[in-house]
């Protein structure tokens, strides 16, 4: 190929074609083949998630059932009671934790700096990292579920309308703390760490929203029975119960409540969230940091 | 006449937060204007540290400059940034190979952003193919990146910014981590690109002779000012009259007192710049008429005791330049 | 200064002593601990991670009942002093494993490695320095987590007696944890990447050692492989003594005590051979400053 070649087919322009739908798609698609690369992550990942299942089977045989029905969903046994739970928080631990980590890599590798002189805008970058994040904690939250259901025999309510329900009420929670999300990167992108955050962070929601416990032992301390009802993820747990384990469906009257909270959270802190990140790229723009190798 | 580039008071100001709330200020580009025509191939000189790439990426919206502005392709980098951003092609050569995406190969990493820079599909192919073959990585097209020597990368990011054939092409350093083939296959793409299809180039280095040899018209940089805007004719010209030696000096017990000796010596004109080498300090003077000067400042060196290993002369650098330019600017 | 007074200075000949070994660990364990000093962001996070852990389990021990760990022999306290020993010494030995690791790792980032490895520091000093801080570091948060346990009403049965034991039966779980740090240490220098050792052990010893419920409820392959790991018989010699008031003169004690030892003996020469040739094959592919 000489540089007369290359000339030649620069001569010609077609016309470029502006789509946001093929911004969300490049960004995803790359960043999903990047997890993919992560062979050995992938694989270790995917057997500590059965192992944490098995563990907890084995911790449910400790448990007095009559203690869980405190909870409010009947008779119910703790490991499918837990399952929910830390299906729930996993899938919504990491869908957080992925989008601030491969912000931190863009800015540690200077990627970012190239994707600021493109055409993409933030909404279209977040979107298709967002997406990425989606899909890829999925499979770990499917592993969860299947091991639970298709080996432990957990007993819980399977049929199209309840699947269909939990898809919406997982859609509805990652909505919910998008805008958090969101806000978090904003704030990576400027302080450059992130990490720290949030893991505290799903620490707490883990162990406030009632994954291993019914809510009503918090009660004694009222504080924190008061964060808890404060956070989205104890209503997407509530919910998401509700349907796995009693069989209701997203037009329940109980999960209705739930899903308006949900809603609530989403429309309030997304424009947030997006104000949040927007002020952090031209923070980073003024101070030029936008790549720290 | 509209530009292609034009800066109004650039100026961009880097806080250095020391410890206990101390604060730095560091003037990287300081009050630049220029101005550079459509299609003209536009070079920018000056040493490390001069403020150059700092200049770059405010006019390619990375960085927000601290005052003034300026336009691109006649879209304000305030106020329009996405219409900049639709019409400049960014290639930054000192990262050495960062900013590509390590864990894809070299196609995807050119797919992806073919993709962000919305090239329709079967062009986007077709220049990827091209561009691969150009800069000889067809072999390694599905090997990832982070296997790749860093020349290989350079030249990933090369092709990267050439991908959707912008208008005008910020050249960052671009030939830094070349060998010595690919850097004159680059350059003379580069030239085509600017004759044949009159893209506008602004091309950065600190390599005078590379600039000379491409650019229309030359700005020099130093310490985040525009000391000086001309043509390479003009420059040459400038240093016609420059004879320049070294002294390359073994073994001394004062430097500066040698230096201040050497300094009032009738046919020294100027020291311009001192310098390490391995074993032994450069001196690098400049003089009226350097077959004189030599045996004056040879017999000087001996009344000093200096012991020196050579003195000879000198080819014009980008430092006598600087003190050519100095000098003019304070008479 | 010139250079003929420098040469002078450092050409004066002062014959070599043989710096004593616990000056040069304690020297590593100072710069390791001024390190470790500048990420106090980070102390913070562990100390709030193991805080939440135990509270976690304390709530949950609410909803459990004592009667299988008063059957698998361990009295006093209940379920949440069974969990809260558990974990609080799993966490111990993971904590400090894994900052082995992320020693290892970040010296070889550094390059600070090459520069240690070129003094003449012996490899196995260098070893021993780099593992004693984080098992000082460890100790602490060990003890942070049971105090905060006895705050929410975790019992122990202590006779002087059997808390001798249990720092017994401590050390050696410190002995065999340091043989498995050392080899995924090895390990992390030949493929540069956080060590698939460290993590593997790290899950399956928490699924299988009996940290969150007793051995009898595993099914009999699980709990046979719980019988390959270090922490089981720690675990179940330290919950003997502390739950049950038991001491050296117990059976069960004792037996724990040599599959302890036994363990160590075995393991030691096994960790510090994958380590040299870690160690080895690094400086074959001159990779021991990369990344």
């Amino acid at each position: 190929m000489r540089v007369e070649d290359i000339i030649e087919l620069f001569r010609e322009d077609k016309p470029r074609v502006s789509s946001e739908i093929r911004h969300v798609w490049a960004v995803f698609w790359a960043n999903f083949k990047i997890f993919l690369s992560y062979r050995t992550w992938v694989i270790m990942e995917t057997i500590s998630t059965v192992a944490s299942v098995a563990m907890y089977s084995f911790m449910g045989l400790q448990v007095d059932a009559r203690r869980v029905a405190l909870a409010g969903y009947g008779e119910v046994d703790w490991l499918s009671f837990a399952l929910v739970g830390v299906a729930t928080a996993n899938y919504l631990w990491m869908c957080i934790s992925r989008l601030s980590h491969s912000l931190q890599h863009e800015i540690r590798e200077g990627t970012l700096e190239p994707i600021i002189t493109s055409l993409i805008n933030m909404r279209s970058y977040i979107i298709g990292q967002s997406i990425r994040g989606f899909i890829v904690s999925g499979y770990f939250m499917l592993g969860v579920l299947v091991v639970g259901i298709g080996i432990l025999r957990v007993p819980l309510v399977i049929n199209p309308e309840t699947i269909l329900s939990f898809i919406a009420i997982i859609l509805l929670m990652v909505l919910s703390y998008a805008g958090i999300g969101i806000m978090a990167a904003g704030l990576i992108l400027v302080y450059k760490k992130g990490d720290p955050l949030t893991f505290l962070f799903a620490s707490i929601t883990e162990f406030l929203g009632g994954v291993l416990f019914p809510l009503k032992y918090l009660e004694s301390i009222p504080i924190l029975y008061a964060i808890a009802w404060l956070m989205p993820y104890t209503y997407a747990l509530d919910a998401a119960r509700r349907i796995l384990i009693n069989g209701a469906t997203i037009f329940s009257l109980n999960v209705l409540i739930d899903v308006a909270v949900l809603l609530a959270y989403t429309i309030i802190f997304i424009p947030i969230g997006l104000r949040v990140f927007r002020w952090g790229v031209n923070r980073i723009r003024y101070e030029g940091t936008v790549a720290t190798y | 006449m509209e530009y292609a580039v034009e800066t109004f008071d650039l100026t961009k100001v880097f806080v250095d937060k020391e410890k206990k709330g101390a604060e730095r200020y560091v003037k990287a580009v300081d009050h630049v204007n220029i101005k550079v025509k459509h299609g003209e191939f536009f070079g920018l000189l000056g040493p490390n540290g001069a403020g150059k790439t700092t200049l770059i990426k405010m006019l390619c919206t990375i960085i927000l400059p601290t005052e003034g502005t300026a336009k691109v392709n006649g879209y304000d980098i305030l106020k329009e940034p996405v219409k900049v951003r639709s019409c400049l092609g960014w290639f930054h050569g000192e990262t050495g190979g960062r900013s590509l995406y390590w864990r894809l190969n070299a196609e995807d990493n050119l797919r992806f952003y073919a993709y962000l820079q919305n090239v329709p599909k079967d062009v986007a192919e077709k220049r990827i193919n091209a561009l691969l073959e150009f800069f000889e990585l067809s072999k390694d097209r599905k090997k990832l990146v982070k296997d790749y020597s860093t020349g290989m990368k350079v030249r990933v990011m090369l092709a990267r910014a050439l991908l959707h054939n912008p208008p005008i092409l910020f050249m960052d350093e671009p030939t830094i981590g070349l060998d010595t083939i690919s850097a004159v296959e680059t350059r003379k793409l580069l030239k085509a690109l600017n004759t044949e299809l009159g893209k506008t180039i602004i091309f950065t280095s600190h390599n005078m002779f590379e600039v000379e040899q491409l650019c229309e018209r030359i700005a020099i940089m130093k310490d985040g000012r525009i000391i000086a805007d001309a043509p390479p004719s003009v420059l040459r010209e400038m240093l016609r009259d420059v004879h320049a030696i070294e002294i390359e000096i073994r073994e001394v017990n004062n430097i500066s007192e040698t230096i201040q000796s050497l300094s009032s010596l009738s046919i020294v004109r100027k020291v311009v710049e001192t310098r390490n080498d391995s074993l032994s300090i450069i001196v690098r003077l400049q003089v009226d008429d350097e077959y004189e000067a030599i045996p004056i400042i040879a017999s000087k060196l001996r009344s000093l005791g200096v012991k020196v290993s050579a003195i000879r002369r000198s080819e014009p650098t980008l430092e006598d330049i600087f003190v050519r330019l100095t000098k003019e600017g304070a008479a | 200064m010139d250079v003929k007074r420098l040469i002078e200075i450092i050409s004066e000949d002062i014959p070599r002593k043989k710096t004593p070994i616990y000056r040069i660990v304690l020297s590593f364990i100072i710069r390791d601990f001024k390190v470790w000093w500048t990420y106090k962001f980070w102390l913070l996070l562990d100390i709030s991670g193991i805080i939440l852990f135990v509270i976690t389990y304390y709530l949950f021990s609410l909803i459990t009942t004592s009667q299988q760990v008063q059957e698998a022999g361990y009295m006093v306290g209940g379920y949440f002093t069974f969990a809260l020993i558990g974990i609080a010494f799993q966490q111990y030995v993971h904590f400090a494993v894994q900052s082995i690791n992320e020693s290892i790792r970040e010296e070889q980032w550094n390059g600070t490695m090459e520069t240690i490895l070129s003094t003449a520091t012996d490899f196995k000093i260098f070893l021993l320095g780099e593992v004693c801080f984080s098992f000082i570091v460890s100790s602490a948060l060990l003890l942070m987590s049971l105090l905060l346990g006895i705050l929410l009403g975790a019992e122990f049965y202590t006779t002087p007696t059997s808390i001798l034991t249990a720092i017994i039966l401590t050390v050696l779980l410190i002995a065999s944890h340091m043989d498995i740090g050392i080899l995924s240490a090895g390990v992390i220098m030949k493929v540069k990447q956080g060590s698939p050792v460290t993590w593997a052990f790290s899950w399956l010893s928490q699924l299988v050692s009996g940290v969150f419920y007793p051995l009898k409820l595993l099914p009999w392959y699980l709990e046979w492989l719980g019988r390959a790991f270090p922490l089981t018989y720690s675990l179940d010699g330290i919950r003997l003594c502390l739950q049950s008031g038991k001491d050296l003169t117990s059976p069960a004690i004792l037996s724990n005590i040599m599959c302890l030892i036994v363990f160590v003996i075995v393991a030691t020469p096994i960790a510090l051979y994958i380590f040299k040739v870690g160690y080895d094959a690094a400086r074959r592919d001159g990779s021991l400053g990369q990344y």
